[in-house]
């Protein structure tokens, strides 16, 4: 199975996000993982020794500043991640959502095409060369390259009876060899997107949900998607999800046929994966991790330049907004209040008032002030006052 | 291209027969937007046999209401409400959609908008409409201002002022209902829908108890950050005491007043998960971007510094008390009532002059 991790990497601390009119330049800051992408890991880590396969992480921003970010996450020989692309283009700076699922969607799709075509290249080269070592030479490189599973090819000792192996020996004959090989390519295409429920940038949790109509709009087809997940599970042959999230006050289960998309909630705790599954993982998994990330420009996704950047993105982040006045402030032993309401007066030619009770003496005459603090018609608010306030 | 796309969307839930209270604010959200545009403000509501809802939709604010009433959407399935929403937008072109910042005004608000294709702005607390001016874009009439809390420290404005319909998501709190007016006239609009095969289903749903606390629905709302795990005196102090003062209050508000209070915390408070607090505080009790949005009738801020993710929580709120050691707190920019102090002193003394025991420690 094919395990594709979105990640992504954000400022590190909110005071020294740098902008540029309201686009952050993630190049001039301290870029950590987004906290909410480490469920987005466990999640991919579970499907991993579940089903067996390979995780890739799948990041979009400046390559120097994200790789970096992704290495603690190969951290050991099965968890982690296994692979990394990174889309890293300058057209693709200030994407919002929309540009920026359209990207991922790309990368997402060539990721997978890049995981078909070694089973295709097997494939071509049975049909073209049949028993000859010419297909095991092929085979072994492509499997050294991270690209076939253990069980289109292996070098692991365990591994008994992959399907090149078996077709060498001569125990199966082409067809079924080719017939075997057409249900692993099957198996890559259902592959599973994994993602934090948002970002602590953005904030909009928009991504997943739209990635996954980036990806049903680029392959014709409908990819299910379930946001909030808190528990899910994979059926062993790793064709279909059953994710549980919350809506509300309600709970819902959504069994997804793969590939499908989920957003992982931070009260996901991974399940433990059942002993038994472990052989049918190894065979599904790969040969192992590969450090070297694999960077990808709008022209290797086949981009369209329109779609992506600035230009692709239909929101626009304006100025900042007035948050409202400050509002009148009454200070516990300092502000100076109406004790009792005090009807209209003239002082000194003007007019002043009428006022309520608990109404604040502002810019009234000094002496005005005296003469009421005298009559007890204003004192210093205080706590009695404020309680009275409060509960009015 | 805007010319041929008018009226104000809403996009309302349902749940147990009702609509949902967000809902309501949405329509009130609506009618504002709708009238400064001179548009109809059109609610949008899906499911089985919901012509009594739609007519509520109207008594609270809108002129018309779609509803696609189908078996098919009996129960909420994103990939069918996506289907029959994008069908109804691509057919009638609104001129602006809003949807509830909630798990199913996202869900289906991203995919919609995606295919449309135009932006979506969630999370706004602020909705106006406004002209626009950009140099590099050109001049536009009449767009809708979607204010969100920015990265950082400010609330933005988000325009969307080339596509059509200009889709947001509004956190619910930001508004208030408008009050039932039961004789207002509405076209109710029923629209078929057939939903295809689909490779997902919903296999279960199952209801849960109410979220406990309720902050959206108390009048008093105590929160507590930070600044509770020291005195005035910079000394460290057991959190628990300020969690003891803030149920005392809570408890004498209650009982005295009948007012419904509630306990709320900071995301720096939940997160920094502290021991003494375990199984008392919890996410359930947050206040902010990422919590509940609270606007209560008396906010009592203790220990809290005030951040614009927490200030955007509880910023409407009728009445702000504040209680911090620093006088530069954010949070005295918003309050009605600062008080610069020791928490552990001066809490104790505003339950006191309500009649409590307020015994300070």
């Amino acid at each position: 199975m094919l395990i594709i991790v979105l990640l992504k990497g954000v400022p590190a601390r909110t005071t020294q996000a740098v902008q540029i009119g309201g686009v952050l330049n993630r190049e001039a800051m301290d870029l950590v993982l987004n906290p909410h992408d480490a469920k987005a890991v466990e999640a991919a880590d579970y499907l991993k020794r579940r089903v067996g396969g390979k995780a890739v992480a799948l990041s979009m921003g400046p390559d120097g500043k994200l790789i970096p970010l992704m290495k603690p996450l190969f951290d050991s020989e099965v968890l982690g991640i296994d692979e990394e692309y990174v889309l890293s283009d300058r057209k693709m700076a200030g994407s919002d959502t929309l540009a920026t699922s359209y990207a991922v969607a790309l990368g997402v799709k060539k990721v997978v095409e890049r995981h078909v075509r070694p089973i295709e290249e097997v494939e071509e080269a049975i049909k073209k060369g049949g028993y000859s070592e010419i297909v095991k030479a092929r085979a072994a490189e492509l499997y050294r390259a991270n690209l076939l599973p253990n069980s289109v090819y292996s070098e692991l000792p365990a591994v008994k009876g992959s399907i090149v192996q078996t077709f060498m020996d001569g125990k199966i004959a082409t067809q079924t060899a080719l017939k075997e090989l057409e249900a692993e390519k099957q198996k890559v295409s259902r592959f599973v997107i994994v993602a934090g429920i948002k970002t602590t940038d953005g904030e909009t949790g928009s991504v997943g949900p739209q990635v996954a109509e980036g990806v049903s709009e680029l392959t014709g087809s409908v990819m299910p998607h379930a946001t909030y997940v808190e528990d899910f599970e994979v059926d062993a042959e790793g064709s279909s999800i059953t994710a549980q999230r919350m809506i509300g006050y309600l709970s819902q289960k959504l069994e997804m046929s793969l590939p499908a998309l989920i957003t992982v909630s931070t009260e996901y705790r991974p399940r433990t994966a059942p002993a038994s599954a472990q052989i049918a993982a190894r065979a599904n998994g790969y040969r192992g991790k590969v450090f070297q990330a694999f960077k990808w420009t709008a022209d290797d996704l086949g981009a369209d330049p329109k779609r992506l950047g600035l230009l692709g993105s239909p929101t626009i982040v304006g100025t900042g907004i007035d948050v409202g006045k400050p509002p009148v402030q009454k200070t516990v032993g300092t502000s100076l209040v109406f004790l009792k309401p005090s009807s209209q007066l003239e002082y000194e030619g003007r007019k002043y008032g009428p006022f309520a009770q608990g109404d604040l003496v502002n810019s009234l005459p000094e002496g005005l002030v005296a003469k009421f603090r005298e009559d007890g018609t204003v004192g210093v608010f205080d706590y009695g006052m404020l309680a009275g306030e409060l509960v009015a | 291209m805007s010319g041929e796309y008018s009226g104000v969307w809403v996009y309302l839930q349902q749940s147990k027969g009702d609509l949902l209270p967000a809902s309501l604010e949405l329509l009130a959200a609506g009618r504002g937007v709708a009238d400064k545009l001179g548009q109809q403000n059109v609610g949008v509501l899906l499911g089985n046999n919901l012509e009594p809802l739609a007519r509520k939709a109207i008594e609270h604010g809108a002129d018309a209401v779609l509803l696609v009433d189908s078996p098919a959407l009996e129960t909420y399935f994103n990939l069918a409400y996506v289907d029959a929403i994008y069908a109804l937008v691509k057919e009638r072109k609104p001129y602006v959609f809003l949807f509830t910042s909630n798990e199913v005004g996202k869900d289906v608000a991203g995919r919609v908008a995606y295919r449309v294709p135009t932006g979506l702005a969630t999370d706004n607390v602020q909705l106006a409409v406004e002209d626009y001016n950009n140099p590099a874009l050109g001049q536009f009439k009449d767009l809708l201002i979607q204010v969100r809390p920015d990265f950082g420290t400010r609330l933005a404005r988000i325009y969307t002022p080339k596509h059509r319909p200009q889709m947001a998501t509004v956190r619910a709190g930001s508004f208030s209902p408008l009050p039932a007016d039961p004789k207002r006239k509405g076209k109710v609009e029923k629209i078929r829908f057939e939903a295809p095969a689909y490779p997902a289903k919903v296999t279960e749903v199952a209801e849960l108890p109410p979220q406990v606390p309720d902050l959206a629905g108390a009048d008093v709302v105590i929160s507590l950050g930070l600044g509770i795990l020291k005195d005035g005196s910079g000394l460290p102090r057991d959190p628990r005491e300020a969690y003891g003062h803030a149920q005392e209050l809570k408890k004498l508000l209650e009982e005295r007043y009948h007012m419904k209070a509630e306990i709320g915390a900071t995301r720096a408070l939940i997160y920094a998960e502290i021991k003494e607090l375990e199984g008392v505080i919890g996410k359930s009790n947050q206040v902010g971007q990422t919590g509940s949005t609270v606007k209560p009738k008396v906010y009592i801020a203790v220990g809290i510094s005030g951040a614009l993710q927490h200030r955007v929580g509880m910023r409407n709120s009728s009445k702000i008390v504040a209680i911090n050691l620093d006088p530069k707190a954010p949070i005295f920019k918003i309050a009605h009532y600062p008080i610069v102090g020791d928490l552990y002193e001066e809490l104790p003394k505003l339950t006191k002059a309500l009649g409590g025991a307020g015994s300070a420690s």
